[in-house]
Parts: C-alpha cells; sequence; structure tokens
C-alpha cells in the first residue's frame, strides 16, 4: 500500500485523445451567432430590467459557444491540405473567433452582422473543401439543400 | 497510443539531454493549450520542431491537427513502464 503510493506517477499525461465524430458545420456556429443577433434587437425592444439582464446573460453564453464551434472547425475540420488551397481559411476563422468576443461584449446589432458574414465566409471554405459531403450524414445534407 | 501505451500505465519519462529521434515516444505540451500534457510518437524532426502522431491514426488528434510542435515543447523520452507489473518493460 506504502510502496503504491510512493511509486503513483504524480504527473498525468493524455496519450490518447479525443475521437473526433467527424460531424463539423459552421450553421453549428452561425445558429449561436444568430441567437446572439435576436438577442441584441430583443434587449433593444425590451423596458424590462430583469429581461435585459437575462439577454445579456443568455448573448454571452451564445457567443462563447459560437467561438467555440468555430475553434472545433478551425482546429479538427480543416487540414493541411485545406489551408494549402484555401489559405485564407486561417485568418477567416481567427478573426471570425475574435469577432465572437466582439459580440460577447458588445450590444451593437452591427457587430453581430459582422460576425453573420465572417461565418458565411468559412462556411463557403468548408462548402469548396468538401465539407458537406466529408462531414455530414447523408439525410441531413439533402434536408439543407 | 494503443497498444505501446496504455490509460492508467504507470511511465519513467526523462530528459535524454539530446533532442528527439524519430520513432521515439515523447513527453510533450499541448501547442494549443500549453498546461496540456501528451504522449506521441516521433515521425519527423526538421527545422526545430517536431512532427508527432499518435499510433493509432484514425483516432488520435496529432500533428496532422495541430502542425509540428517546437522542440520546446517537448519534455522527455518516455522510457520505462513500471506499472501494471505484466506490462513491465522498456518502451523502445
Amino acid at each position: 500500500m506504502f510502496l503504491s503510493r510512493l511509486l503513483k506517477p504524480t504527473v498525468t499525461a493524455s496519450a490518447h485523445c479525443d475521437l473526433p465524430c467527424g460531424v463539423y458545420d459552421p450553421e453549428q456556429a452561425r445558429i449561436e451567432a444568430e441567437s446572439c443577433y435576436k438577442i441584441i434587437e430583443k434587449y433593444k425592444a425590451s423596458t424590462d430590467e430583469l429581461f435585459k439582464t437575462r439577454a445579456i446573460v443568455i448573448k454571452e453564453e451564445r457567443a462563447e459557444l459560437a467561438k467555440h464551434h468555430i475553434d472545433v472547425l478551425w482546429s479538427d475540420y480543416f487540414k493541411p491540405e485545406h489551408v494549402q488551397k484555401y489559405p485564407e481559411i486561417t485568418e477567416l476563422c481567427w478573426k471570425a473567433a475574435k469577432q465572437c468576443s466582439k459580440v460577447k461584449g458588445s450590444l451593437d446589432l452591427g457587430d453581430a452582422k459582422t460576425l453573420l458574414d465572417m461565418i458565411d465566409k468559412i462556411a463557403d471554405v468548408w462548402t469548396k473543401a468538401g465539407g458537406p459531403q466529408a462531414t455530414r450524414v447523408q439525410n441531413g445534407v439533402a434536408a439543407r439543400a | 497510443m494503443e497498444p505501446a501505451l496504455w490509460a492508467g500505465d504507470w511511465i519513467v519519462v526523462a530528459e535524454v539531454g539530446r533532442g528527439p529521434r524519430v520513432g521515439e515516444i515523447v513527453l510533450l505540451r499541448d501547442p494549443r493549450e500549453p498546461e496540456r500534457l501528451m504522449l506521441k510518437r516521433v515521425a519527423a524532426v526538421a527545422d526545430g520542431a517536431c512532427t508527432v502522431l499518435g499510433d493509432r491514426p484514425e483516432e488520435s488528434t496529432d500533428s496532422r491537427a495541430f502542425g509540428p510542435v517546437p522542440l520546446g515543447n517537448v519534455l522527455g523520452r518516455a522510457l520505462f513502464r513500471y506499472a501494471p507489473i505484466g506490462r513491465i518493460g522498456w518502451l523502445w
């Protein structure tokens, strides 16, 4: 018992990684960004202080989720061959992630709209890079088309 | 990193006083999240960085996802597994 405690490693390293499900779609980030847009609209239309406070809290959560989805797309879906073919994707994802942070702290509809446009640009590259066929389950693609 | 390493293995990692070599298992800091430590196998070393791959490419997140890792992120080489008892042995 004592020996086992003595020998127990003090540092843990990960030798296995996440098992990727392989489903990636910028739409996931877009829906969260749309939520931010609509929440800002509702915030501006409201005079209820409690509602407005909740709106801010929820918008911050949604903006963080949008950022997460963009990060996942960037680090897990886009591969070196995509970057070689579409070098703009690095900056698009980077700027969009930064824009999410901006939307998190902003009540400007323009900021939320900019984020939507940025995600649409990422979606263009994702589509050109074969994303819909490579990552979505067939029925889902058909339903979206 | 299966079958070379299994979750829960107790291993000894040491600085070996030289750069990593192809085929070795190294302990390194995840370039995306430096406080996270990983064990990966060295696939290539060039220009101050090494390309690392997991032993199970279909399930591994490695240099294919995060690119070559600067040699400064490599903390040491995995040398020896001392537990579980049935799998004690050198890691090369």
